[in-house]
């Protein structure tokens, strides 16, 4: 799975620690769904798809 | 409850419960286990035994409420859970094995077989919260 989360992040100017505040996560799993290495839960994807002011989860995460 | 649970943080590669992770958990911590060490030590009266077991119940009682609300989230949970699985596989493996080995060898040397009762109920009484817990995963989850 491949995400856009760290291009959508700096596009809104926003650190990682404040990403992890807004979706209630630590900034370590900020850094591990960055690089592709966590699958989150669907509730979690739909918070940081809002969070990144983002319409539609595809457009975060990338499904493969 | 006394202490909050984001003074402190799991512990993840020393063991298991929490380490204080700010400042006033550290106070906590001091506070906490300050008195203990004192009383045990110094017999100022009759009712000091008393005040040690009720500290010491009220502090079981605190990290415990800690414990349960320290935050976490969906992929630290995660990492909890299989980190728990992987030594409780681990303890059981080296008490099967510590078990059978013991028998093996008080039944060669024509010995009563003798396994410490608080092993069998240990294993029982997890047998029992896996069990609870998956009856209650199926039911809620």
């Amino acid at each position: 799975m491949q995400t856009n989360i760290s291009e959508l992040r700096k596009k809104i100017g926003i650190t990682q620690e404040e990403l992890a505040e807004k979706v209630g996560v630590t900034r370590q799993t900020i850094i591990s769904l960055e690089a592709a290495r966590y699958n989150p839960s669907l509730l979690l994807a739909r918070n940081i798809t809002v969070a990144l002011k983002q319409k539609y989860i595809e457009n975060v995460f990338d499904i493969k | 409850m006394i202490g909050k649970s984001h003074w402190f943080k799991r512990r993840k590669y020393s063991g298991w419960g929490v380490v204080p992770a700010t400042w006033q958990g550290w106070v906590y911590t001091v506070v906490m286990i300050s008195p203990l060490v004192f009383l045990s030590f110094v017999q100022v009266n009759e009712a000091v035994p008393a005040i040690l077991i009720i500290w010491v119940i009220v502090f079981a009682i605190d990290m415990a409420d800690i414990m349960i609300r320290l935050p976490q989230d969906e992929r630290e949970r995660q990492h909890e859970a299989t980190a728990e699985r992987n030594a409780l596989w681990v303890i059981l493996a080296v008490l099967a094995t510590g078990i059978a080995f013991e028998t093996a060898q008080t039944a060669v040397k024509g010995k009563d077989i003798l396994v410490d009762p608080v092993i069998i109920i240990a294993i029982l009484a997890g047998l029992i919260a896996k069990a609870a817990t998956n009856w209650y995963l199926d039911r809620h989850n």
